[in-house]
């Protein structure tokens, strides 16, 4: 991944970093390393301060992308719902972080929940514009053929995936609401990989260029969203919280590589 | 202008913004569908395809950067066609 990233390289490094220190947190828990120096409290509070950099620059960039456009640019509510969407997820983990930072604790169900449930119709529409707004372009986006196979493959996927994953949590002993919410994240996520396994072939087409690597990160980030909520639910359910750190791990990699990739488009629109 | 050399013209002015395969693939359907098919290509069905390959550039990299961008192709159709 070349940064292009202001300061050069640094920011991945950095997002490279956190998720090795993360992946090692999950992998040897009690080395000295994480029972001494990088305690469970230190690295949930600074799991929550990176995951609102991310959101924040994420949201506002995405807006700037979103104001560089001209009006009447088809992709231009795309990018704002973008905003809206990550800017949602912002304030989820805003009432989340004083309870991980001060308390090391992240209560479940909370008002949080509300901003991450509310930011899925914002994310999901947002990708159905810039599909309609690439379509309106001209641009070759498949036969209907093409993208009919595309969308029995993720009806395929979601079957041959969620069902294993979704029964242990529907048959969970938590709360109603817990159970409710464990299920609508993985269900809405599967909701949102429609366009984006649309938009993935558009973006294997776009490789090579400064808009495919836009989004290579767009989609490798919401592709750890997925991941990220996946596994938060099944070891909720499961009652697996010793494998938090790697849920920290994707949601991590998912909102530092959302975030560069509206950096990397705002950078495009301004050079 | 022979087709092909205009084709791959402007397809290395696009690719560094979207790709080699989408330059390629947007430029062959915008051809197809403006009905440039033979092997020479004139001035006024130039325009139309650059036309269409701005507004579709547009979407990626706004209106002032598209334009940008098809203006560099269209000197470096002029280019070619000088150098004839």
């Amino acid at each position: 991944m070349s940064g292009r990233w202001r300061g050069g390289p640094l920011p991945w490094v950095a997002l490279g970093l956190a998720a090795l220190v993360y992946c090692g947190w999950a992998l040897a828990p009690t080395s000295p390393l994480y029972a001494r120096a990088l305690t469970p409290h230190l690295l949930v509070g600074a799991a929550a301060i990176l995951k609102l950099v991310y959101l924040l620059s994420g949201a506002l960039w995405a807006f700037a992308c979103r104001d560089r456009l001209e009006p009447g640019n088809p992709a231009r509510p795309a990018w704002a719902l973008l905003s809206i969407g990550l800017l949602a997820t912002f304030a989820g983990q805003l009432s989340l972080a004083p309870f991980q930072i001060v308390r090391n604790e992240s209560p479940f169900p909370s008002v949080g929940d509300l901003y991450y449930v509310l930011a899925y119709p914002f994310l999901i529409a947002a990708f159905v514009v810039f599909l309609r707004a690439y379509r309106e372009a001209g641009l070759p986006m498949g036969s209907a053929g093409e993208q009919l196979a595309i969308l029995a493959g993720v009806a395929a996927l979601a079957l041959a995936a969620g069902i294993p994953i979704l029964r242990p949590v529907v048959a969970s002993e938590g709360t109603l609401l817990e159970r409710l919410l464990n299920v609508a994240y993985p269900v809405l996520d599967l909701i949102l990989l429609v366009p984006l396994a649309l938009l993935l072939r558009v973006a294997l087409r776009l490789r090579g260029g400064r808009v495919g690597s836009v989004w290579a990160l767009l989609l490798g980030g919401m592709i750890f969203l997925c991941l990220g909520d996946i596994s938060f639910a099944y070891f909720t359910a499961l009652g697996q919280e010793h494998l938090d750190p790697l849920v920290h791990v994707t949601y991590i990699l998912a909102y530092g590589l959302i975030s560069g990739g509206t950096h990397r488009q705002h950078e495009l629109l301004r050079s | 202008m022979e087709r092909g050399t205009a084709v791959r013209a402007v397809v290395r002015v696009l690719a560094p913004y979207i790709g080699d395969t989408m330059a390629r693939s947007a430029t062959e359907a915008h051809c197809q569908r403006l009905g440039i098919s033979g092997e020479r290509v004139t001035p006024e069905q130039l325009d139309g395809l650059l036309a269409k390959l701005g507004s579709g550039l547009n979407v990626f990299i706004g209106r002032e950067k598209s334009a940008t961008v098809i203006d560099e192709a269209r000197a470096a159709l002029a280019s070619l066609e000088a150098a004839s």
